[in-house]
């Protein structure tokens, strides 16, 4: 592997330099690196970067859109399919539950697991807890990642855990954050974790794969 | 002392016979009227109505004129959709991909969209209310409503794609809420809210703060100056620390200040800006009174040497919050513990 090549991919994706991004990753491909290596080694280190800015206060939006941006070109070079075949780490369920329209943060959440290996399935925003308890019993997710800007929703969220609980799949983590929800606690919105940003939650995640569950 | 005059009174650092309260009750009026959001944000005698109702029952210093952040853009030309319930969601943008926005007209304040029954409710409030309490409208920053109307992915990757579209783009937003400004002034209004949720730095960089936004904030303020205003009032949500010290340059007069924005910061970066906040808006639905209280008390004890402050929530007062835990947060200033 180019360790150079690599590092300027890792930057590009920084500076959220989407056609850089795109060439750097095409030359590591035409090289013979692996579209996998590509994620862990390119990918993965620039979204650990972000990270770190986030938990530094330096973090905004515009950043990490334009990171997003850069991934999400990457990855759709890797995987034209848009299928893949890396090994993920466990499949995380994520929406904007119904009556909440806003779904930006949602989409950074699926783009900094999904940039971390994690196989994402998006229901979408103002989506009804019938179909977000559809795709969790179709596709057994190890969590629930409910995005919320406002606070009408909040009834809906208290709701979840139980939902889970009905159907036997009490087991799924369920996770909230967003402007209106991280306001709130775990015990009062019913949830396993209230996350403060889509890096939280990812931190959340890894360390419960890290104690094995 | 009346509301109008404690509150110019703390603008100005002077002494005030309590702490002046501007509970940001918005659509939780329509609960305390008993008519469905849909109604109160597009119906001007309804909103004034629920506002005077919620004033009554409450007690505090200030009514609002405030329907949603859609007013601006929907005059615009985007196309909303109004849950009974909630407040308006955007169906389609004003610009949406691949139009042009060279030679975009700005909208008529007496004519477009729900602007009219904005001003309706701001005449109908100063008539009910002459000169006792503040009667206060609301405008968005100029980059608020840019991603209100592009959408916000679209406006954040031009800042980064086409810089100077994004400041075409940005001019125009400025010259809307101006010119919605002025009428909100003319209709009733002693001050119009410049609300900005968008130039937040959780959204955008401080640099790009100062470059884009603070130069076209100048404007908004100073022509709201010219035509009289009371106030220069400017309201960023979220953790707006890095770019308080720029708020006396825009002009600024009452800087809101949000939950995550500590006292000691807002009081160190803002000297001579009178400062409202800060209680946790999701506390008003979750919490109790004697919670409510407790924050209160708090940042009144903060601020006391100092003067300069408005007792408020960090942002808006959820719809559904209690309405026994907004009457905390209005009697504070005359309670025991002060």
């Amino acid at each position: 592997m180019n360790d150079s090549q690599m590092n300027s991919l890792v930057a590009a994706i920084l500076e959220g330099d989407c056609a850089e991004s795109v060439l750097r990753a095409g030359q590591l491909r035409a090289g013979g690196v692996s579209a996998q290596s590509i994620v862990m080694h390119g990918i993965e280190p620039a979204m650990s970067a972000l990270d770190g800015k986030c938990t530094l206060e330096e973090f905004n939006l515009l950043e990490i859109m334009l990171a997003g941006r850069a991934v999400t070109e990457v990855m759709k070079l890797l995987y034209p399919s848009g299928s893949a075949t890396t090994i993920t780490k466990a499949t995380v369920v994520i929406a904007s539950l119904e009556g909440d329209v806003h779904d930006l943060g949602k989409n950074i959440l699926k783009m900094v697991l999904t940039g971390s290996r994690y196989r994402v399935v998006d229901c979408g925003k103002d989506c009804p807890l019938p179909k977000l308890m559809e795709a969790v019993e179709k596709e057994q997710p190890f969590a629930i990642g409910i995005s919320g800007l406002i606070t009408h929703i909040i009834p809906l969220v208290k709701q979840v855990k139980e939902l889970l609980r009905i159907r036997g799949l009490e087991r799924v983590k369920v996770l909230a954050g967003g402007a209106a929800l991280k306001q709130s606690s775990p015990e009062k919105l019913n949830v396993d974790f209230v996350a403060e940003s889509a890096f939280d939650c990812l931190h959340y995640l890894e360390a419960l794969a890290g104690d094995g569950q | 002392m009346n509301s109008l005059q404690r509150i110019a009174a703390a603008i100005r650092f002077q002494e005030t016979d309590r702490v002046p309260v501007i509970a940001q009750v918005f659509g939780h009026a329509a609960r305390i009227g008993g008519v469905p959001l849909a109604d109160y944000v597009r119906d001007g005698e309804t909103l004034a109505r629920c506002q005077l109702k919620a004033l009554r029952h409450y007690r505090y210093d200030a009514v609002f004129s405030v329907m949603d952040a859609n007013v601006e853009t929907e005059a615009a030309g985007s196309v909303l959709r109004y849950p009974r319930d909630q407040y308006p969601v955007i169906e389609r943008y004003a610009l949406p991909e691949g139009t042009h926005w060279d030679g975009l007209a700005v909208p008529d304040p007496l004519c477009a969209g729900r602007m009219p029954e904005m001003l309706k409710a701001l005449t109908i409030l100063r008539r009910e209310l002459g000169d006792e309490v503040a009667v206060i409208g609301c405008i968005l920053g100029p980059f608020t409503l840019a991603t209100q109307l592009l959408g916000m992915e679209r406006t954040l990757y031009l800042a980064l794609d086409d810089p100077p579209r994004l400041a075409q783009l940005m001019d125009f937003a400025t010259e809307v809420v101006i010119r919605f400004g002025l009428a909100q002034l003319q209709a009733g209004a002693h001050l119009s809210m410049v609300f900005d949720p968008s130039a937040s730095p959780a959204v955008i960089p401080p640099s790009f703060f100062r470059e884009f936004e603070l130069p076209r904030l100048q404007r908004v303020f100073r022509a709201l100056s010219e035509a009289g205003t009371a106030a220069n009032w400017l309201h960023i949500a979220g953790p707006a620390a890095p770019i308080l010290p720029y708020y006396a340059k825009a002009g600024v007069q009452i800087a809101n200040f949000d939950y995550v924005v500590s006292v000691d910061e807002a009081a160190t970066q803002l000297p001579g800006t009178c400062c409202d906040g800060n209680i946790k808006p999701l506390l008003f639905a979750e919490g109790s009174p004697a919670d409510v209280e407790r924050e209160a008390i708090h940042l009144l004890r903060a601020f006391r040497n100092r003067r300069g402050f408005i007792l408020s929530s960090g942002c808006e007062i959820p719809p559904e919050a209690k309405p026994e835990n907004v009457a905390a947060l209005a009697t504070a200033p005359s309670g025991k513990g002060q």
